[in-house]
């Protein structure tokens, strides 16, 4: 059989290709926010008194370390945890396509901002029997900021 | 050309010493290094100090070294990315070198540029080379290694390593540096040469009762002359070639002290961590940047717009992230005019339409396609159709880059070391000899590592923040802003005769990397036979993927056999043996699965079995896949996979190979797929880039047919081609439903 192949191979082509050289691209913007091993420039302090930055923007990055387990998308999925988006106003336990457990299901509350905030400072004691068993929030200023996020989701 | 070699010469360049020797062989032009690209100016003993860890070792050559404990160090050029390369390359130098493997270790080649593949650039390069008996380069200023140091080839890829690298250089090696060791001995103990035995790295004298380490004779050994060509065993003298030993990587994988790119924590070198994010489209920029969210974010250090992409430096990995994720990027409008994958199937159409009967570039043609299709009894066509697919490798795209006073230092998982290299130089503006490139085990790669886009990134960044950072991509980066295998269609007519046989075969389709035999159909006998290429814009960049364009090549045509089988009414794997008349090593293979796969036996409702053969990298295989359709869906059951690599090195580590290629191969069939939307790419992270899970893969049974005497196959690549057809016939024998697009799953959902 007749192969008019080409010797030269996509892989080589591609090496040999990259030895062109070309001139260093310049960075385009730098923004130098602190050094590494320098403190925050911005006092927690000030940022948990409101004064910087909006209590539901702080709420939404805070709420990263629940992500491991809830959505608060819309529509987003359930994950180990249930999605939480509109969540503020809602019966507990009444999302009909997580498999909560017999405590929740039957807890009978209503998610307010102070049922959120006592659940979240320790979710195994104020609903006993939950299958929330991680995720605790003790600093307070912290709890507010993600009822608060979660809350701008329900509007 | 050697002019080391005459023994008379020997008595003089014994008194030399182990310098001097270096420098003169280097002078007198002759390869003082087997396998290695020796450059005039970075002898022997520049390397040295890159490999050999202290006085007492001595290097006897590049591929080599033996220490005052008689430890046998293989230094191998390629990467170890779970194939098993390495230590099976030191398994074909410790047989040729009678080392006692249990004092064998391994070491990966510094990336310098002294430790270039010469054998994998001309593999290639000029494949049909390959075969050559006087292949063996011993001098420096070779073709392959001009070419191979200009392209910078220390590339693992291509299922080379064994076949290249092991066959023409780690067993020359290993005999040349046996020898040179007899040759030392029999001066020293004045005994004639071809008297002394070795065996576990001992010489053995036993007229006079002499016996040493092969410790006790490295220095001298070092100033022996080399023998360009050493004889090579013979399988029948074979002891370590054809058994399973155990790798030497895999306890370090087992108890966690193996270091992966990911780990890389070099000593003295803190760190911060940088996330980038790059364009959705593929040609376009960074248009504007807004940082004011992240910057006010914990842990950020930095946040910087480079134009082509955007990085936060931060204290840990999870802060850079996160405050990326908050940074609001605009880019630029791509000009491409493919937007969706329906428009990229359109312009693949359309080249093929244009191409018309006749038309676009003819990859291969035998005998008159034309006349013996208008002659034809019957007549077929079929278009087949192949999505996009990604690598996504286990362990994350990532680079640690450290850029101070003008040097430049990177840790990261490449096949390609070299190549990043000199792409780092272009991009840093720092010359090739002050960048060092440090490449640990690679996590998975498939071909995903083989640019240097991740390292010059994080050298950027780390140059311009000034301190070393480490950059690790998200999954979703790495799912949507890689290089990719392309999607494809093919286009076949047949003509089949009265008897039923396939004489006239026209392919066409778009696409055409490597390797270039890939779309030919040339074990099988069709007498008029035309491939062609119609060539198509491509909206992704190319990447090799795992058998590359075997991997859609080998569906396309194992599938329209399969249909001329059908159309000829005729069982689809007696069709292929006789199509295989001219074909006896292929014809076995075939044979052989049939055999242990019990083709043809009764088989419960529902349960069917399809049948595919592929010749890819050296290796023949053949694999029969059982499928369970009772459900309404496929279960795959079994895979049974006849493999003929030549003479296969580790049986144990080739069948994890082959078994790895099928589950990789089935994982495409089943669900891979990406999809185009507005340009970038839908899918983003497992799930819904789904792999096949453990609950899903089949039984599979690898045999093993050692043909002997032809040159060595690959093993990381083969078993992949036939697993889709395989089992897209076997579906069609379960249904009578022909499937002519992947994935399969979701025809079924």
């Amino acid at each position: 059989m007749r192969n008019n192949a080409i010797l030269a191979a996509g892989l080589l082509t591609a090496a040999l290709a990259a030895c062109g050289s070309s001139e260093p691209e310049p960075v385009v913007e730098q923004i130098v926010v602190r050094e590494p091993g320098e403190p925050m420039p911005v006092a927690t302090d000030e940022v948990m008194a409101g004064g910087k930055i909006d209590r539901v923007a702080l709420g939404e990055e805070v709420f990263q370390q629940c992500t491991g387990c809830h959505n608060a998308d819309p529509g987003g999925p359930n994950m180990a945890g249930p999605n939480l988006h509109g969540i503020v106003g809602k019966a507990a336990g009444t999302n009909p396509d997580y498999p909560y457990s017999e405590a929740m299901a039957s807890s009978g509350l209503t998610w307010d901002f102070a049922t959120l905030d006592r659940f979240l400072a320790n979710p195994a004691a104020y609903v006993e029997g939950t299958s929330m068993v991680a995720g605790a929030v003790r600093d307070g200023e912290e709890r507010a900021a993600i009822v608060a996020y979660l809350a701008s989701t329900s509007e | 050309m050697n002019d080391l070699t005459p023994k008379k010469e020997r008595s003089g360049l014994a008194k030399w010493s182990r310098r001097g020797f270096i420098g003169a062989g280097v002078l007198a032009g002759g390869g003082l290094l087997i396998g290695v690209a020796v450059r005039s100016g970075n002898p022997i003993g520049a390397l040295a100090p890159k490999v050999a860890a202290g006085e007492g070792e001595q290097l006897v050559n590049a591929w080599v070294k033996i220490d005052t404990d008689n430890v046998v160090t293989a230094i191998v050029p390629h990467c170890e990315m779970g194939q098993g390369a390495h230590s099976v390359l030191a398994q074909m130098l410790a047989e040729e070198l009678d080392a006692d493997w249990s004092q064998v270790r391994v070491q990966q080649a510094p990336t310098d540029g002294s430790y270039i593949v010469t054998d994998t650039a001309r593999q290639f390069l000029a494949p049909f080379t390959m075969n050559a008996a006087d292949w063996i380069e011993p001098t420096w200023d070779g073709l392959f290694t001009q070419i191979g140091r200009m392209a910078d080839v220390l590339i693992t890829g291509g299922s080379s390593s064994i076949r290249s690298t092991g066959q023409y250089q780690m067993r020359v090696a290993g005999a040349a540096a046996r020898k040179m060791l007899v040759g030392a001995a029999a001066d020293e103990w004045g005994v004639p040469a071809n008297e002394i035995e070795t065996r576990d790295s001992t010489l053995i004298h036993a007229g006079s009762g002499k016996s040493a380490t092969y410790a006790q004779f490295a220095s001298a050994a070092a100033e022996q002359p080399m023998d360009q060509s050493p004889p090579l065993k013979t399988t029948d003298q074979y002891k370590l070639i054809g058994k399973s030993k155990a790798r030497k990587d895999i306890p370090g994988k087992v108890d966690g002290t193996a270091k992966f790119g990911i780990d890389a924590a070099p000593e003295g070198v803190s760190f911060s961590y940088a996330a980038s994010v790059r364009p959705p489209v593929p040609g376009t920029r960074v248009a504007s940047m807004d940082a004011s969210k992240a910057k006010e974010m914990s842990g950020v250090l930095q946040i910087l717009n480079m134009g082509d992409f955007v990085a936060v430096v931060a204290d840990s990995y999870w802060q850079a992230q996160q405050a990326l994720n908050r940074v609001d990027v605009t880019w630029t409008e791509s000009e491409s005019a493919i937007k969706t994958s329906e428009d990229q199937f359109t312009a693949y159409r359309a080249a093929m339409d244009d191409a018309g009967a006749d038309g676009g570039d003819e990859a291969a043609s035998k005998g008159d396609f034309a006349g013996a299709f208008e002659g034809a009894a019957t007549k077929i066509e079929a278009e087949y159709k192949v999505p996009y697919l990604a690598h996504a490798p286990m362990e994350p795209i990532n680079c640690t880059a450290m850029v101070q006073d003008g040097k430049c230092d990177v840790w990261t998982s490449t096949q390609v070391p070299l190549m990043v290299r000199t792409e780092l130089s272009s991009a840093l503006g720092i010359d090739k000899g002050d960048i060092t490139v440090h490449h640990p085990y690679l996590g998975g790669s498939f071909g995903r590592r083989l640019e240097g886009v991740y390292a010059v990134m994080a050298a950027r960044v780390a140059q311009a923040t000034g301190y070393p950072i480490k950059s690790i991509w998200s999954r979703e980066e790495d799912t949507q802003k890689a290089l990719y295998r392309p999607a494809e269609i093919s286009r076949f007519k047949g003509g089949l005769d009265e008897s039923g046989a396939l004489v006239a075969y026209d392919n066409i389709f778009t696409q055409r990397n490597d390797p270039a035999e890939a779309s030919v159909p040339g074990i099988y006998s069709i007498p008029n036979t035309k491939v062609r290429v119609a060539e198509a814009p491509l909206h992704l960049p190319f990447a090799a993927w795992r058998s590359v364009d075997h991997s859609q090549h080998g569906f396309f045509i194992e599938s329209f056999i399969d249909e001329a089988a059908f159309e000829a009414n005729a069982d689809p794997y007696e069709y292929r043996l006789a199509m295989l008349k001219d074909a006896p090593r292929q014809a076995a293979v075939l044979k052989k699965v049939a055999e242990n796969s019990d083709w043809g036996a009764e088989l419960p409702q529902g349960r069917a079995k399809g049948i595919a053969i592929v010749e890819s990298f050296g290796t023949i295989v053949a694999q029969v896949i059982e499928v369970d359709m009772s459900a309404g869906k496929p279960k795959l059951e079994n895979v049974w996979a006849v493999c003929d690599a030549g003479y296969v090195v580790n049986p144990d580590g080739f069948r994890n190979q082959i078994e790895g290629g099928i589950v990789f191969g089935l994982t495409a069939a089943m669900y891979g797929e990406l999809d185009l939307v507005e340009g970038g790419i839908k899918q983003s992270n497992f799930h819904d880039y789904k792999m096949l899970r453990i609950d899903e893969a089949p039984n599979i049974m690898v045999d093993i047919i050692n043909s002997g005497d032809v040159p060595t196959g690959g093993a990381g690549e083969p078993g992949l081609p036939p697993a889709a057809p395989a089992l897209a016939n076997a579906i069609f024998a379960a249904t009578g439903k022909r499937l002519r697009e992947l994935p399969l799953a979701k025809q079924f959902a």
